[in-house]
């Protein structure tokens, strides 16, 4: 192929402005939908990973078989705590107790999950959380009427339509406690609204759930294999229990288990869209070839004109095949361009609404991925077209009016 | 002189469903390197049909076609396609310039297709626009140019590749008589240069001005019945 064909292909799509116009927006379409959802699952998959290398991989969390979050029915009791915290390879195990409670400050009422704990895991739980006291300090062994809030508690109209300051006194279940700090953004707008308060102040305030924690955190020990020690848990808690193997009312999983559901989920979901996004790519491919088929018509004459001067069969076939590339690279350079406007708007929606870690991310990869996608897809749409041009007898085409 | 083309007992036969029409009955022709050769005869005879198989633009279902002793029915498409882009420079009745494209980049295409390198092509594309007289129009589209000022871009096309062999197809066909006239001497001086100049034409003025008249009837070469 010769390198001067691409400005003739050029020439002759601009020549034909608005066909070419409506065939490079039908790609365009697909380009951009694929673009910005895959920053997207690439954005929340880093996001998981952060998180797994921050918070740890190292983490086991017991709780509640079957919903997979909280579930008042069911609790860990201190005894089975204690069975956890001795199995052979668990570092460290707390007990948190969460329940959603109801939180008033100025007439204005919502409702969040209350975390409580031994202040003197604070660090352990911090760090499993990944999140640390970006404002005032952490709670103290023994304290009551004082509480840490989440990130968001210190803005407008994120959860009360006031700002909450350090000092400032949140009713919560009509209690009156105080705010000794704030915590980190963790990035999603549940775990940003959530209050803790001391394993204590949490028992007086919720008498019924005493002893009754909702999850146990452990830690592995930094030579045990958490998927092996998740095994080994389970076993110690089935025994003290007594119950078969398959029918525990609780669930031992590690770190990986715990966001697998979510990417899984996420993936799926993503999946789907990228499929959707796939198929408005196919029908822009036949919207090519639909385009290229009458170009070749149309210019019957002039591959004929071509051929009487000296142009040879592959020459002819390559100058369509480029003509619909360009089409194709043409959608795809401006599919990604707006897939990023669109991407980084989704993302910034997002944010606002304090998901904070769903945000895209566009590696290098991935752009030229999508360019080399739609020159691909320009290409094979054209190929059938091209080699018709291609075969033309030099005689007929000539004849062609 | 040498023969450049020759045709030797060429058939060409096309079927149009169930019928075989013969379009060329056994023609022997020969072109003479350097000469002025006039292809006469009525529509239909066949003229066009021996035209095409002397530019290499078909091949013969039966006999011979040697170009510079080469038998042209035994080369691949690339090959011939090859071969009259280098040899044979084409004029045609209806001009047959692509309508994109400017003057210069019709005059540059048929030597993009030889490789001949950007600024080479300009150059010559340059000169032969001269030559032909449409320095100043250099960057018209052919819609822009008169009948006479198309046929002359298409005559400077032909040259590009300073092909041995000139193939006009009524080339004065469309054109008023003064301006077919002009074309005409510019034909004669090009022979004079050492090309060799093949018309096909049932124009009696036409073929007048050539060294040689070949009439075509039926398929085949006749006497001339006049």
């Amino acid at each position: 192929m010769r390198i001067e064909f691409i400005g003739y292909a050029v020439s002759n799509i601009i020549h034909r402005k608005t066909r070419s116009f409506l065939t490079v927006l039908s790609i365009l379409i697909g380009i951009m939908s694929i673009f910005a959802l895959i920053s997207f699952g690439i954005g929340i998959q880093r996001y998981v990973d952060e998180v797994a290398k921050e918070a740890g991989a190292d983490k086991l969390f017991v709780q509640a078989k079957g919903t997979g979050s909280v579930d008042d029915t069911f609790a860990i009791s201190k005894q089975d705590l204690n069975v956890v915290k001795k199995v052979k390879g668990v570092e460290q195990a707390v007990g948190m107790y969460m329940k959603v409670a109801s939180l008033e400050f100025k007439g204005q009422r919502k409702y969040h999950y209350v975390m409580g704990m031994d202040p003197k895991d604070n660090d352990f739980v911090q760090e499993s959380f990944g999140v640390d006291v970006v404002k005032g300090r952490s709670l103290k062994q023994g304290e009551l009427g004082k509480i840490t809030v989440g990130y968001n508690y210190q803005f407008e109209d994120k959860i009360f339509s006031r700002a909450l300051k350090l000092g400032d006194k949140l009713m919560i279940n009509e209690i009156p406690f105080e705010i000794v700090g704030f915590l980190t953004e963790v990035g999603n707008p549940e775990d940003d609204a959530n209050i803790y308060m001391t394993d204590q102040a949490f028992e007086s305030l919720f008498p019924e759930m005493k002893d009754r924690f909702t999850v146990v955190i452990a830690k592995a020990e930094s030579t045990q294999n958490p998927e092996d020690l998740a095994e080994k848990v389970s076993e110690k808690l089935r025994k003290f229990n007594g119950q078969e193997k398959g029918k525990e009312n609780f669930e031992v999983q590690t770190f990986a288990d715990a966001v697998k559901t979510f990417t899984t989920v996420i993936g799926v979901i993503n999946g789907v869209l990228i499929l959707i996004a796939l198929i408005s790519v196919i029908v822009a491919s036949v919207n090519i070839m639909n385009t290229m088929y009458t170009a070749v018509l149309e210019r019957t004459k002039e591959i004929g004109i071509m051929k009487a001067i000296g142009a040879r069969n592959s020459e002819i076939r390559d100058i369509f095949l480029l003509e619909s590339g360009i089409l194709g690279l043409s959608g795809g350079i401006i599919g990604v361009l707006f897939g990023y406007l669109v991407a980084s708007t989704g993302g910034s929606i997002a944010k606002a609404a304090g998901f904070s870690s769903l945000q895209p991310v566009f590696p290098l990869s991935l752009i030229l991925g999508c360019l080399a996608f739609s020159l691909f897809v320009g290409a094979i749409s054209g190929y059938l077209p091209a080699v018709q041009a291609s075969r033309q007898r030099p005689v007929d085409a000539l004849r062609y009016e | 002189m040498k023969p450049i083309i020759r045709l030797v007992d060429v058939w060409k036969t096309y079927e149009m469903g169930d019928i075989e029409v013969h379009a060329l009955q056994g023609l022997n022709l020969e072109v003479k390197e350097g000469e002025f050769l006039a292809i006469q005869g009525p529509s239909g005879s066949g003229k066009s049909t021996a035209m095409n198989l002397i530019g290499c633009l078909d091949i013969p279902s039966k006999g011979h076609v040697y170009l510079d002793n080469h038998d042209i029915a035994k080369l691949s498409e690339s090959d011939l396609a090859q071969i009259r882009g280098r040899k044979i420079g084409f004029i045609f009745q209806q001009f047959n310039l692509i309508n994109t494209l400017t003057a210069m980049e019709n005059v540059m295409l048929p030597m993009m297709f030889q490789g001949i390198d950007e600024r080479e092509r300009f150059l010559r594309a340059k000169k032969l626009l001269e030559l032909v007289d449409l320095g100043e129009r250099m960057d018209h589209k052919p819609k822009e140019l008169s009948g006479g000022q198309q046929q002359r871009v298409a005559i400077a096309r032909s040259l590009s590749v300073d092909p041995d062999v000139i193939l006009g197809d009524e080339p004065t066909g469309n054109l008023d008589s003064k301006t077919g006239l002009s074309v005409m001497d510019f034909l004669k001086k090009l022979q004079k240069e050492g090309k060799t100049i093949v018309l096909v034409t049932h124009d009696d003025n036409v073929a007048r001005q050539a060294q040689r008249v070949v009439y075509i009837r039926d398929g085949k070469q006749v006497e001339k019945v006049k």
